[in-house]
């Protein structure tokens, strides 16, 4: 009796619950309902300031019902976003990391914006032009229009001029090449016996931020990491890379003035406010963070050279996935215009540390103020001269880590430069085997 | 050495005048501070002052002037009681369900007899093997098909059958004597009434073992949860706090997300402080250590 009585009573609340949950998703009039999808670049509270970006959205858009969902990392947010296409879900735009969407394109995920920019009584050279020449590389593939530059960054060299002026260095003139850099990070690294207590530079490695330090290096040193112009080649076993890598080992093994294994960034610039590291190379993303929290006078340099200056842009673009009915599109594409707009894009850029995409936010009044005020923020959007694509092959993930999991190894002291890149590069070429069979020849 | 000998007065009276309990029992204390530091300095650190610099951060030493500024930042940031719902009522809907599936399944392969069961049995477990990640895809599709996409259901779908508990159960049942069911089948107890009033109270033990690795794994999944759950409003707690600590290109508060961190995990450590002797008697008895 008890035991039935029980059972019912579970029965109820089981049942209760479920209704309670499973709420049924109406489609009815009213607003069109959209979903964004968006990963945190820098820290939690912009996940407020997000929120309170799209709110102000659909205050002004009365007939656009937007939501800003979180999607974890850049990494995450691609796993999210595809899963959520093949389950028949896709989001209407997606804040997604500037290089994947080429791979997006070659597996179909993507909506092409060239018909949405007609719509709309403009010339895709026309939409275009509102953004930075070097951001087009990733946003246009096969020449039609696939993203919209959201915010964008150049690594950076990030110098404590505190530091620089106690070790007799003149900050207002920072190292222009690797041999001046190698140099600094020299003097700047202090010891006691044979424990470091101030590193003369850190560069982190971590998943993502490795791959993209490993083509700021090889650009620097006159190499590419990619073909630019086709999704299933990569250059690891390279002169210029191994040059590169070679170089950044040298800092860890052979001129003991950065610290060995792999630091993710967060690491770094931790350890750059600190002061426990004299210089870092790190995005202008952490540009915000670190003159909100350095209790010392810092300096940001281009990115010192060995062959040429040359940097690769990082960053985020809106897109829209494939598979959605038209009158999402069209909402997606309302909200994609406004938060690309001179206005929004400027105030995301004085609120994170990243670039504004768009040019024209920097004749903004209120940028032009915190320019003023702020000449540090300026360096990344200077550098954007000799700024390229960022890397972007099929399967842009599983081919990047292929690189990392190998310059881990080298920097953790397991490894040598060579034999690693000799691995990266075979593992790539398996990786992107069945693209290569597909496309441009069928291998054996 | 007053404070070992406060410690060791509970220690058995025959153990007492022997050296190896004493430094068995140094060695636990021992253990036990080293394994206290990260919680300590995360309390530290949660009520640390940012006016106390990021050098400070990696002191065990609280701050002499200590701030709720953290917490409050937190808070602010992440609607963390609903996140607690969500995530409480994501891991009890889970437990409730497979408790009746591991029984059922667990009686099963213990003690019916059909056709192919040690097979079907190994395929079962087969199931241990799967990375949960290679599922994602296939199981997110077809919770969208099942109308479950952004929903808490949807979350608990795939785990309410568990291939580790059924065979736990399957374990504890079979150390049940047969005996004692024969004798409530001459009472004419029917099938359901001798798993209720033999093999479940029987099995306690195994049961608590299994409910709190099930609630620690689901309280901890972040992948999955981030996956099938787009509404802010329906997020669980380990995706509200990845909020503080995925950082792409950036940087990080140490104070907030230690302050957020606490309060993720302070629900499930309450609970195991107030439950500890039951926790630790259910592992004992049930043969997991």
């Amino acid at each position: 009796m008890l035991f039935s009585r029980r059972l019912m009573l579970g029965l109820a609340t089981a049942g209760s619950l479920a209704s309670a949950l499973a709420f049924p998703a109406l489609a009815g009039e009213g607003p069109t309902e959209i979903d964004l999808f968006f990963p945190v670049p820098v820290d939690g509270k912009l996940a407020r300031d997000m929120g309170t970006l799209i709110k102000e959205f659909n205050e002004g858009h009365p007939d656009i019902k937007a939501t800003a969902v979180y999607t974890g990392s850049y990494d995450d947010t691609l796993i999210k976003t595809r899963a959520a296409i093949k389950a028949g879900k896709p989001p209407s735009a997606v804040i997604m990391s500037a290089n994947f969407l080429l791979d997006m394109q070659i597996e179909n995920e993507l909506t092409n914006l060239d018909a949405l920019i007609k719509a709309d009584g403009t010339t895709k050279e026309k939409f275009l032009g509102q953004f930075f020449p070097a951001l087009q590389g990733n946003a246009v593939i096969n020449r039609s229009v696939y993203g919209v530059p959201f915010h964008n960054s150049t690594p950076l060299l990030y110098i404590n001029a505190d530091k620089a002026k106690e070790a007799g260095l003149d900050p207002s003139q920072p190292p222009q090449t690797w041999a001046e850099l190698t140099d600094w990070a020299k003097k700047l690294t202090k010891r006691e016996g044979d424990k470091v207590t101030q590193w003369g530079i850190e560069i982190p490695c971590a998943y993502d931020y490795c791959g993209w330090m490993m083509e700021t290096l090889t650009m620097s040193n006159g190499g590419r990491y990619y073909n630019e112009e086709f999704g299933g080649e990569v250059y690891y076993d390279t002169p210029s890379m191994l040059g590169a890598l070679s170089w950044w080992n040298d800092l860890v093994t052979k001129h003991k003035v950065h610290p060995p294994g792999a630091t993710p960034g967060p690491a770094v610039s931790t350890a750059f406010i600190s002061g426990n590291a004299a210089m870092m190379m790190l995005s202008t993303g952490s540009l915000t963070y670190v003159r909100d929290n350095a209790k010392f006078a810092y300096k940001v340099a281009f990115i010192p050279r060995n062959v040429r200056n040359a940097v690769p842009i990082g960053g985020a673009s809106l897109i829209v996935p494939a598979g959605l009915e038209a009158e999402k599109q069209k909402a997606a594409w309302t909200l994609i215009k406004w938060m690309t707009s001179p206005e929004k894009s400027g105030w995301w850029s004085r609120a994170t540390g990243y670039f504004a995409p768009n040019m024209a936010a920097y004749k903004t009044p209120d940028m032009v103020d915190f320019l003023n005020k702020n000449p540090d923020a300026r360096t990344a959007v200077e550098q954007l001269d000799v700024a390229k694509p960022w890397f972007a092959t099929y399967k842009t993930v599983p081919v990047r880590k292929n690189l990392e999991d190998e310059v881990m190894l080298v920097l953790n002291g397991k490894k040598q430069p060579k034999e690693a890149l000799a691995a990266a590069q075979k593992a790539a070429d398996e990786t992107l085997k069945p693209y290569n069979a597909e496309t441009s020849l069928k291998l054996p | 050495m007053k404070l070992m000998e406060r410690l060791y007065k509970d220690a058995p009276l025959a153990t007492r005048g022997e050296i190896t309990p004493k430094l068995g029992f140094l060695l636990t204390v021992l253990l036990a501070i080293v394994w206290l530091i990260p919680f300590l300095w995360m309390v530290v650190a949660t009520l640390r002052p940012a006016s106390d610099g990021i050098n400070a951060m990696a002191e065990l030493m609280p701050s002499l002037k200590p701030t709720l500024d953290n917490i409050r930042d937190a808070w602010e940031i992440g609607d963390f009681p609903r996140y607690t719902l969500n995530t409480t009522i994501i891991c009890a809907g889970i437990l409730l369900v497979q408790f009746v599936t591991i029984t059922l399944a667990g009686f099963a392969f213990a003690r019916l007899a059909f056709v192919g069961k040690t097979l079907i049995f190994y395929l079962f477990l087969m199931q241990l093997m799967l990375v949960p990640v290679l599922l994602i895809v296939p199981n997110l599709s077809l919770v969208a098909r099942l109308g479950l996409y952004d929903t808490l259901t949807g979350v608990m779908m795939p785990f309410f059958a568990s291939a580790f508990g059924t065979f736990l159960m399957r374990q504890a049942f079979e150390a049940i004597p047969t005996e004692l069911e024969d004798t409530a089948l001459i009472d004419g107890a029917s099938l359901l009434q001798r798993i209720r009033h033999i093999y479940v109270p029987l099995s306690m033990p195994s049961f608590s073992a299994f409910a709190i690795i099930s609630v620690t794994s689901h309280w901890n999944d972040f992948l999955w949860p981030l996956m099938v759950i787009n509404s802010p409003d329906k997020r669980p707690l380990t995706v509200g706090l990845s909020v503080f600590t995925k950082t792409a290109e950036g940087t990080q508060a140490w104070g907030t997300i230690a302050a957020g961190t606490l309060m993720v995990i302070a629900p499930l450590l309450v609970t195991f402080l107030i439950f500890q002797k039951r926790f630790i008697s259910s592992f004992v008895t049930s043969g997991i250590k």
